[in-house]
């Protein structure tokens, strides 16, 4: 049934995508190359795409090079916070919006459409002063408080909600069940796609983030793995730089995310394509 | 119990509307609920997330306006009002204008490169070829790794003697530049570490967007003799059109918040060459602590922002109502 053309045209559809298989996982390979290596090694001159020696002891130097462990119990604790604070905050809202009325929801709405479009980077300096008048800049407070309320994180679960029935909201409040209990034991179980999409997508968003914390932390307690890393790079450049344990950090680093990403990715591309599609 | 969260597959057909153009519509509103004025449950479930937003996100936008029209170092008790002079040093000064053409070749060149390459990436992954599950997962995977990480990486491929990149154009008998050092160079350099990060995110927009499109539109369009090409163009090009406007939105919104890649791979330089809207404010601001220049830049950064967004849109209503 296949006729010739069809198959050549299949053969150059996975060509292509091969080389591009190929350009995206370089990187990813050669920091892995990298991270094994001594650093004379990195820089022999010799060509070579296999490692030149393996040393598995790198990633041991190189945790023990900085408090790794600091770093990654302040980069875990404080956006599981963001986490648990959003989903309640953004389900309490997207419910509002998706089950009930009242006056200026419209106006809420568009609000929170607007609040979409207006970066972090560029009202940075005034949230920084207002919480240095409250003496929270260099605590989890700076990293987590001003990401509580989100807009990406009701407009994704309003998209969920919308699609539970209307019908089994209002038979429950015929029978008298309060909107809370609404939210709580009808709606929310209907939605768990969209609430893990939620935690997976911002767990990753806020892990990676260098920007805030940059601005926020100052000091090595506080610090969280993108400002560490960051920060490695810049104290000592030049030669003396140790890049075999800077991959071999870099490598251990983006565990949790190539994790969550293998394991969730079901939700994960599910939620790019749904904030994509329907308004 | 039921699942009843959408999936890729139950939005067939429900690609009509994109949340930018038009928000109210969207929302099917089949049954009517109790008509209340004022339900004050309602407004208590909205609350705390406004309190926050309204606290982070709109008093900012508008301290930020009313921060941009003083004279301030952060440290100094009164902040000196001077009217409009910070805007006018702004575009006074030679560092600023580079920020901002910078910013401009920055998300002209991720629109140009990474939008039609994710949507040919779709297109192919669309084909339901053996292993598109696998190219999946891989081409997207860059987007979930922290943009520190990859600069990191990329610092290292990009390295004058040493880096893979000079390396191999060496085989090829070709002295490849000092990437990042250079001030020809470091931008475009940064841009396509860049469009390896993002590419597998338009990607997958393009394929949701793709597969929304009923098959029998495109069979029915084969059928009555329409080439390969022609049915892309006429057929399925405009039915992913609400995909594209979203794509191009997001790509200069995150185009313009552009600082990770930046900050860790050349710090704006060689002599600004790679220094960004928000790189500049940052300077200026957290470094220069010229807390009136830096919030002027802001201003500029949100005025330009949503004028751009609002052209798009309005550009991209016309050519959809076209086709």
């Amino acid at each position: 049934m296949i006729n010739p053309n069809n198959r050549l045209e299949r053969g150059v559809s996975h060509i292509i995508l091969i080389l591009f298989v190929i350009l995206i996982l370089l990187p990813i390979y050669w920091m892995f190359v990298s991270a094994v290596q001594t650093n004379d090694n990195i820089f022999s001159p010799r060509f070579h795409l296999l490692p030149l020696n393996v040393d598995w002891g790198n990633f041991v130097q190189a945790w023990r090079a900085e408090p790794f462990g600091i770093f990654f119990v302040n980069s875990i604790v404080s956006n599981l916070l963001i986490v648990f604070f959003q989903v309640i905050t953004s389900s309490m809202a997207a419910y509002a919006l998706a089950f009930t009325e009242f006056k200026g929801k419209k106006t809420i709405f568009f609000l929170i459409l607007m609040a979409m479009m207006i970066p972090m980077q560029a009202t940075f300096i005034p949230v920084y002063i207002m919480l240095s008048k409250v003496h929270l800049i260099n605590t989890y407070g700076a990293l987590v408080i001003p990401f509580i309320g989100s807009a990406f994180g009701i407009f994704l679960l309003r998209q969920g909600f919308v699609s539970v029935p209307k019908e089994m909201v209002q038979a429950a409040r015929i029978d008298g069940a309060s909107e809370f209990r609404i939210l709580w034991s009808i709606v929310l179980p209907n939605v768990k796609p969209a609430i893990v999409t939620l935690v997976l997508l911002n767990f990753v968003f806020h892990y990676n983030s260098l920007f805030w914390p940059l601005v926020t932390t100052n000091s090595t307690n506080m610090r969280v793995i993108p400002v560490a890393l960051s920060y490695f790079l810049s104290q000592d450049a030049g030669q003396q730089l140790q890049w075999n344990l800077l991959m071999a950090a870099d490598l251990f680093s983006i565990v949790p995310v190539i994790a969550i990403f293998l394991f969730g990715q079901k939700y994960i591309v599910k939620g790019v394509a749904n904030t994509s599609l329907k308004g | 119990m039921r699942k009843l969260s959408p999936t890729m597959t139950d939005q067939v057909g429900a690609t009509s509307e994109v949340c930018m153009t038009s928000p109210y519509k969207a929302e099917p509103r089949s049954m009517k609920l109790r008509p209340l004025k004022w339900n004050w449950p309602g407004f208590i479930l909205m609350l705390p997330a406004l309190v926050f937003m309204t606290l982070f996100v709109f008093i900012p936008t508008v301290y930020v306006i009313y921060l941009s029209g003083f004279k301030w170092n952060l440290l100094s008790a009164t902040p000196k009002f001077v009217g409009l002079k910070n805007y006018v040093e702004l575009f006074s000064s030679p560092d600023f204008r580079e920020s901002l053409w910078n910013t401009l070749f920055f998300s002209g060149g991720m629109m140009v490169i990474s939008l039609p390459l994710g949507l040919l990436l779709a297109v192919l992954l669309d084909k339901k070829l053996k292993g598109t599950n696998f190219y999946r997962t891989v081409l997207f995977s860059p987007y979930v790794i922290p943009l520190v990480g990859s600069g990191l990486v990329w610092t290292l491929l990009y390295n004058k003697d040493y880096g893979l990149v000079n390396r191999v154009l060496s085989l090829l008998h070709i002295a490849g530049p000092d990437w990042l050092g250079s001030a020809a160079y470091a931008l475009p350099a940064v841009l396509v570490m860049s469009v390896w990060q993002y590419l597998g995110y338009y990607m997958l927009i393009f394929l949701a967007g793709l597969q929304s499109v009923p098959d029998a539109i495109k069979e029915a369009a084969a059928v009555d003799g329409a080439g390969r090409w022609s049915t892309f163009r006429h057929v399925t090009l405009p039915s992913l059109a609400p995909s594209i406007v979203f794509a191009m939105v997001v790509c200069l919104i995150q185009s313009f918040q552009t600082f990770d890649q930046v900050y860790v791979m050349t710090g704006g330089g060689p002599n600004n060459a790679t220094s960004t809207l928000v790189y500049y404010i940052y300077n200026e601001g957290f470094q220069m602590f010229n807390i009136g220049k830096a919030t002027a830049a802001s201003v500029l950064l949100l005025v330009l922002l949503s004028v751009l967004t609002w052209l798009q849109v309005k550009m991209s209503n016309r050519w959809v109502v076209e086709e």
